[in-house]
C-alpha cells in the first residue's frame, strides 16, 4: 500500500510504504540518503502482518515532496510528528544511514519500545579520518549528489542488479536529486556546522537509550565502517549486535536483516525473555582461579616451560616475561576488556604475550593462519581489536592489508608507532587487574572447516573450568609434558602449569609430524601425553614402519576418529587412547573412553564428563527434548567451561541456543546417538545429513560399511533438493571426480543398505586445519554438478 | 467400470489394458492394429471423430496413450494426432466424465538438468515437434473444466518388449554405434513399465470430481536415478552385449544432433538435437506429492526389473521378439 501523509500539518507531503494493521504495534523505518522507503523491502515483507511496517520516504527524497533544504533538527521533528498522527499503539524504529541520527533523534520525543539499526552512525568515532566517499561528496556537493547521479548511482552500485532500478528510481533528474546534495550538505562535522548539536542529541539519545537495540550491520561498509560499530557499541553496551562480515552498506537489502529483527523484537518484546544471564556460565567468584594462576605459581621454576624449535623457555622466565609485558600494556593504556588480536606466531613469544594480555586485563583474539588470508581478515575485521599485538612482519601485513583499523600496534620487536617490547621495560610499580570469572577473556574462531568461521567469545570462569576439568579428567602432571600438533593448545601448557612442546611443523600442516619428528620430541623432552590431530596421527602411524615410542596418555582432536586409527596409534606408542568429543564452543564434553573400540556407527566418543550434559535432539523441530538411547539426533551440550555466545553474531547465538531448567545448552550441529553403555557416538554433522524422501541419514551411517568394505576413504552426499535427495558415494582417488569403474560400482551397492543413485571416485576435499575433515559440503555441489551433465 | 484405452498397441498402453482387465474392468482398446493386449480391440485412428466417438459409446473414462513420438514426423501430423487427437479423445470422455491423459516430462523440458524437481509448467516450445505438441495438448487437457481430468508424465518407461528404447539400445550397441555424451554421466531416473502401469491405473482410480490427482500435472517415475551409463551397462548387460559404448563429450554430442536434424531426410534420424541435450544432462524428479496423490509406489524397481529384462532376453535372445 502506498499512501501520502502530511507529517507535519502545515508542510510537505510524504510519500510512504504502509502494510497496514499489525497487532503487535507499528514498525516506522527511516532511509538514509540517498536511498528510499524501498530499502526497507525485507521489512515489508517479512514483519507484516505481525507488524504494521511504514517506510517513508523522508522530505525531498524517494516519492516525497520536494521541498527547502532540511536540517537535522527539522527532519527529527518531522519524524516526531508523522509517528505522532499516523501510529498507535507500540512502536519500533528502524533505521539505516543518515535515517539512523534521525530516528535516534526522534526517540528522545516518543515513547518507542526498540531501535533498529542498520550500518549508520552519531558522528566520527575516535581517531577515525572522515570516510574519504563522504569528505569527497561534501567538497563536490553538487557536482556528485546534484548535478550528476554519481552518488545516486553509486550507491545503488552496492547491491544487487535487481534492486538498483528501483533505488535509482525517484532521483532521475537534477531537480529530483536536490535534496540528496541538501542532505550531504547538512553532515555536520564541526561545532559550527547548524546540525551539530542536533547530531549531539542523537549521539546522547543513543548513550541513554533505555529500551533494546539491535544494530545489524555489514562489515564491508566503506562509509560506515566497523570503527563506527565499536564507537556505537561504546554509547550502547546493550546492544545485540549481528555483523555480516561479507555484506556492504545496504544491509537492510542485501541480507536477511527483517528475519533477524523479527525474532529479536520477538525475543525482546514477547513475553519470553531472551536468555537470563543467570543461565550464562560465571562460577561464583570464591573459587575462582584464573588461567594466570598456572604460570605464575611456577614463576620461581627453571624448568622447561615450553619447548618448540627455538629451544626451551623456562617457567620463571616466561612469568616474568608476561608479567613485565602486563604491566607495559597497563601503562600503554590497556584497560580491562580491550581486545587485543594475536599476530604472534605459536611460540614462547605467543605465550608471553598471551599470557601479558590476560594479566593486563586484556582479551585475546585468537584468528590462526589455517582460516587463510581471506577469513584472517574478516574475522580480525570483525572482532573490532582495540590493539593489535604482531611481530614486525605480521604488523607490516596487518597494516597493509587493513586487517585491523585503528588498533593501536604492540610489537614484540621494533615497529614505528608500535608499543615494543623492546624498549618498553618493566616498572614494577604498576599494578595488574584482578581477574574476575565474569571478564571476558578470548575470542577464538571455528575451523570454518564447517561453515563460515564463527567468532566464539569465552569469560575467564569457563576457561578456568575448561583447565580444571582437563587437569581432573585427564590427570595431566606438572612434571610429565604434553605435546600438541595444534598451535593454539600450547596456550594450555602456561595455564594448567604442565610444559608443552610443540614439534617442528607448520601449524596449517599436521600431517608433516611423522614418527622420527614425533620420537624425537618425546625422547628429548619429558612428554608423556601427546594431543594429536587425526592427521597428525596417521602420518606417525604410516612412518612408525614396526618402530614404537612410549607415551602414557594419546589425545585424537577432530573427529571423525576411525577405531582403525586410533588401535593403530596405541600399537605405535602404548597409550591409553582417546578420542573426546568437543568443539571451539565446548571442549572437551566427553572422556574419549572407547576411542579402539569398534563400533559400526560413528566415531565413539566415550561418557560425557563430570559437569557436561548432552542431549540428543529430533531433528522435527519439536521442544528440546533427548531421544531414548540408541537413537540419533542432532548434539546439545551443556557445560560449566562452554563459550559465553558468538561475538556479534545475534541471530546464529540465538538460533543456536536454548534453555532448559535454567541452563543454556548450545546446539552442536554434530549429529549422534548414546548407545546402551551411555557411550557418546559422533555421526557427523547435521549439514551433512542425506535429506532423502523417505528419512534423513547421517552421511556417516552410509559410509562406514562401504569404507570398510573397500578399505578406502569415502564420503556419501546428498544430491538433489533437500527432502527429495539421493545418494552419491565418492570413494578417495587420486584425480578428477569421474564415474567409478563398473566394478567398484558393484560393490559400493553389494555392501550398502541404502539405494546409492551413483558412484564416483576423486579427490575428497578435506579441511586446512585438520586434514581431515571432509568437506562434504563442497564436494555434494562438485558432485551434483558433475551428476547433472551439461 | 467400462475404459476405452486409446494406443492399445504401445507397450505401456497393451500393459495398462491387461492390468485394467486382469482387475475386472470392461476395457476397449482403440488403435490401427491389434493391441496384443487381452481387451478388446476396436480398429480406427484417433483423428477420425466418427470412429473413436463409436468405440467410446458407454464407456466411463477414457486413457489417452495414443500419440506419434517420430521425433522428425511433420508438423501438421504432430498437431492432428497429439494436439487434435487428444482434443478428440476428450470430447470422446465428456459423457463418460473422466479423462486420464498420458503426457510426457518433456513438456517442460528446457535444454537443462531435471534435478528432483517436480511436475513443472509444461511450456516447452523448443525444436522438438513431439514436446511441442505433447504441451500443447497438455493445456487443451488442462483447460477442460466439465469432466475431471488427470495428466500424468511417465518417464522413460522401460521393460521386456520395449522396442523404444531397449530395443535402439541394443542395436545401437551391437552394431557399435551407440555412443554416451560425457560417459553417460547424467543422473536418469526411469519407470520400470509394471510401476508405469500401475501408476495410470492408480491415475485412473483418482480421476474423479475434488481428487487433488485433478488439480496437477504428476510426474510417474521410478524414483531410482542412476548415472546413465550405468542404466545402459544394466540393459546391455541384460542383453548379453559384452561391448561398452564409446564416450563423447556432450557438446559434441548436442551439435552431432543439431547437423542431423538439420540435414536428415527421413522422419526416424539416428539422433536429435533435444535426444542428445536429454542424454545429456540430468532427469530425475521429486516423487513426493506424485506418491502421496495416487497412493502409489514402484513395487518392481530397478533391480527386478533387470532381472526381468535379463529373463526375457534369455528366452528370445532378442527383446524385439518376446
Amino acid at each position: 500500500m502506498v499512501g501520502i501523509e502530511r507529517p507535519n500539518a502545515a508542510d510537505v507531503e510524504w510519500s510512504i510504504l504502509d502494510t497496514g494493521v499489525g497487532e503487535l504495534g507499528t514498525v516506522v523505518c527511516v532511509h538514509g540518503n540517498p536511498t528510499w522507503g524501498y530499502l526497507w523491502k525485507g521489512f515489508l515483507e517479512t514483519l507484516s502482518p505481525e507488524w504494521r511496517v511504514i517506510a517513508v520516504d523522508q522530505t525531498g527524497m524517494g516519492w516525497s515532496e520536494r521541498s527547502a533544504p532540511r536540517t537535522l533538527e527539522t527532519r527529527v521533528a518531522e519524524l516526531v510528528a508523522f509517528c505522532e498522527q499516523h501510529t498507535s499503539g507500540p512502536l519500533v524504529l528502524a533505521a539505516h544511514d543518515w535515517g539512523g541520527p534521525v530516528a535516534l533523534g526522534a526517540v528522545a520525543s516518543l515513547d518507542v519500545q526498540a531501535v533498529i539499526l542498520g550500518n549508520t552512525g552519531v558522528g566520527l568515532p575516535e581517531r577515525t579520518p572522515m570516510p574519504p566517499l563522504i569528505s569527497t561528496a561534501r567538497r563536490f556537493v553538487d557536482l556528485t549528489c546534484r548535478r550528476s547521479s554519481v552518488f545516486v548511482s553509486g550507491t545503488a552500485a552496492m547491491t544487487e542488479k535487481r534492486h538498483r532500478e528501483a533505488l535509482r528510481a525517484p532521483y532521475q533528474s537534477a531537480e529530483r536529486r536536490v535534496a540528496v546534495a541538501d542532505f550531504v550538505a547538512d553532515i555536520p562535522i564541526s561545532e559550527k556546522d547548524v546540525s551539530w548539536n542536533a547530531l549531539q542529541k542523537s549521539a546522547n539519545t543513543l548513550s541513554n537509550l533505555d529500551v533494546p537495540l539491535l544494530l545489524v550491520w555489514g562489515g564491508r561498509d566503506r562509509v560506515f565502517h566497523d570503527r563506527f560499530l565499536a564507537d556505537l557499541l561504546q554509547r550502547a553496551p546493550h546492544a545485540a549486535v549481528h555483523r555480516f562480515p561479507q555484506a556492504a552498506h545496504l544491509v537492510p537489502l542485501d541480507e536477511p536483516m527483517a528475519a533477524i529483527a523479527s525474532t529479536w523484537l520477538r525475543n525482546v518484546l514477547g513475553p519470553k525473555p531472551a536468555v537470563e544471564q543467570s543461565a550464562r556460565n560465571s562460577p561464583s567468584s570464591d573459587s575462582f582461579v584464573p588461567m594466570t594462576r598456572g604460570l605464575l605459581s611456577r614463576s620461581n621454576d627453571d624448568d622447561a616451560a615450553f619447548t618448540d624449535r627455538n629451544g626451551a623457555v623456562s617457567w620463571k622466565s616466561l612469568a616474568h616475561e608476561a608479567t613485565d609485558i602486563a604491566r607495559m600494556l597497563v601503562r600503554a593504556g590497556l584497560s580491562v576488556g580491550d581486545r587485543v588480536a594475536m599476530l604472534v606466531p605459536p611460540g614462547s613469544d605467543l605465550l608471553a604475550a598471551s599470557f601479558g594480555v590476560w594479566l593486563a586485563g586484556g582479551v585475546l583474539v585468537v584468528a590462526d593462519s589455517g582460516l587463510g588470508a581471506r577469513g584472517l581478515r574478516t574475522v580480525l575485521r570483525g572482532a573490532n581489536s582495540k590493539w593489535v599485538f604482531g611481530t614486525s612482519k605480521t604488523l607490516t601485513a596487518a597494516k597493509a592489508l587493513g586487517w585491523t583499523p585503528g588498533a593501536r600496534m604492540i610489537c614484540t620487536s621494533r615497529f614505528p608507532h608500535a608499543v615494543s617490547l623492546t624498549t618498553h621495560r618493566s616498572s614494577t610499580s604498576i599494578d595488574l587487574p584482578e581477574l574476575r570469572p565474569e571478564f571476558e577473556a578470548a575470542v577464538v574462531h571455528t575451523s570454518g572447516s564447517t561453515g563460515p568461521a564463527k567468532p566464539v567469545r569465552y569469560r575467564h570462569g569457563a576457561l578456568a573450568a575448561q583447565r580444571d576439568v582437563i587437569v581432573e579428567s585427564f590427570t595431566m602432571s606438572a612434571e610429565q609434558g604434553f605435546l600438541t600438533s595444534f598451535a593454539p593448545f600450547i596456550l594450555l601448557g602456561p595455564a594448567l602449569g604442565v610444559p608443552c612442546v610443540l614439534p617442528d611443523i607448520d601449524v596449517t600442516k599436521p600431517a608433516e609430524l611423522d614418527f622420527d619428528r614425533f620420537a624425537r620430541v618425546i625422547e628429548s623432552s619429558q612428554v608423556d601425553v601427546a594431543w594429536l590431530s587425526p592427521a597428525s596421527a596417521r602420518r606417525i602411524v604410516e612412518t612408525a614402519n614396526g618402530r614404537t615410542i612410549e607415551l602414557r596418555l594419546v589425545m585424537l582432536a577432530g573427529a571423525p576418529i576411525s577405531t582403525h586409527l586410533a588401535s593403530s596409534i596405541a600399537l605405535v606408542t602404548g597409550a591409553d587412547v582417546r578420542s573426546p568429543w568437543g568443539m571451539t564452543e565446548a571442549m572437551p564434553i566427553t572422556d574419549g573412553v572407547g576411542a579402539t573400540t569398534s563400533v559400526v556407527d560413528g566415531t565413539n566418543t566415550g561418557k560425557p564428563l563430570a559437569g557436561a550434559q548432552v542431549m540428543v535432539l529430533s531433528l522435527d523441530n519439536s521442544a528440546p527434548h533427548s531421544l531414548p538411547n540408541g537413537e540419533w539426533g542432532e548434539l546439545a551440550v551443556h557445560a560449566p567451561w562452554m563459550f559465553d555466545g558468538y561475538d556479534q553474531q545475534w541471530g546464529t547465538e540465538h538460533h543456536s541456543e536454548f534453555i532448559v531448567k535454567g541452563q543454556r545448552f548450545h546446539r552442536t550441529g554434530d549429529l549422534g546417538l548414546v548407545d546402551t553403555n551411555g557411550d557418546l557416538h559422533q555421526l557427523g554433522r547435521l549439514q551433512h545429513a542425506l535429506f532423502m524422501a523417505t528419512r534423513t541419514v547421517p552421511s556417516v551411517l552410509v559410509e562406514d560399511p562401504i569404507s570398510t568394505e573397500l578399505g578406502r576413504l569415502v564420503a556419501a552426499v546428498g544430491i538433489g533438493p533437500v527432502g527429495t535427495q539421493v545418494i552419491a558415494v565418492v570413494v578417495q582417488t587420486e584425480g578428477k571426480l569421474r564415474l567409478a569403474s563398473a566394478e567398484v560400482t558393484a560393490k559400493v551397492r553389494q555392501c550398502s543398505v541404502f539405494e546409492i543413485a551413483a558412484v564416483l571416485e576423486g579427490e575428497l576435499p578435506v579441511d586446512i586445519r585438520h586434514q581431515s575433515k571432509i568437506k562434504r559440503e563442497v564436494l555434494a555441489v562438485t558432485a551434483s554438478e558433475f551428476l547433472a551433465g551439461r | 467400470m467400462k475404459v476405452l484405452v486409446t494406443g492399445g498397441s504401445s507397450l505401456l498402453g497393451r500393459t495398462v489394458a491387461n492390468l485394467l482387465v486382469a482387475r475386472g474392468e470392461d476395457v476397449i482398446c482403440f488403435q490401427r492394429s491389434a493391441s496384443g493386449s487381452n481387451a478388446v480391440d476396436v480398429f480406427g485412428d484417433i483423428r477420425d471423430r466418427a470412429e473413436l466417438f463409436a468405440a467410446a459409446d458407454g464407456v466411463d473414462a477414457v486413457v489417452h496413450l495414443a500419440a506419434l513420438v517420430a521425433p522428425k514426423a511433420p508438423w501438421v501430423d504432430m498437431v492432428a494426432i497429439n494436439v487434435e487427437g487428444t482434443r478428440n479423445a476428450l470430447n470422446a470422455a465428456v459423457a463418460g466424465g473422466r479423462f486420464v491423459y498420458i503426457s510426457s516430462p518433456s513438456v517442460a523440458f528446457h535444454d537443462q538438468a531435471s534435478v528432483g524437481v517436480g511436475a513443472l509448467t509444461a511450456d516447452y516450445s523448443g525444436r522438438d515437434g513431439y514436446a511441442r505438441s505433447k504441451a500443447l495438448a497438455e493445456n487443451v487437457v488442462r483447460s477442460e473444466s466439465s469432466i475431471s481430468t488427470v495428466i500424468l508424465r511417465p518417464h522413460l518407461v522401460w521393460g521386456p518388449g520395449d522396442t523404444q528404447l531397449i530395443g535402439r539400445i541394443v542395436d545401437r550397441a551391437r552394431s557399435g554405434k551407440l555412443v554416451l555424451p560425457d560417459g553417460g554421466r547424467a543422473l536418469v531416473d526411469t519407470t520400470y513399465l509394471d510401476d508405469a502401469a500401475a501408476g495410470l491405473v492408480a491415475g485412473l482410480d483418482h480421476c474423479v470430481a475434488d481428487d487433488e490427482a485433478t488439480t496437477r500435472s504428476l510426474v510417474i517415475t521410478g524414483g531410482e536415478p542412476r548415472p546413465l551409463r550405468d542404466l545402459v551397462s544394466s540393459i546391455l548387460e541384460a542383453a548379453g552385449i559384452e561391448r561398452m559404448p564409446r564416450s563423447v563429450p556432450a557438446p559434441v554430442a548436442s551439435l552431432l544432433g543439431s547437423l542431423i536434424d538439420r540435414v536428415w531426410p527421413g522422419s526416424e534420424p539416428p539422433l536429435t538435437h533435444f535426444a542428445a541435450r536429454q542424454l545429456s544432462v540430468a532427469h530425475w524428479f521429486d516423487q513426493r506429492e506424485t506418491r502421496r496423490i495416487l497412493g502409489w509406489e514402484p513395487t518392481v524397481g530397478l533391480d527386478e526389473g533387470f532381472a526381468r529384462l535379463r529373463a526375457a532376453f534369455a528366452i528370445s535372445g532378442d527383446s524385439r521378439h518376446t
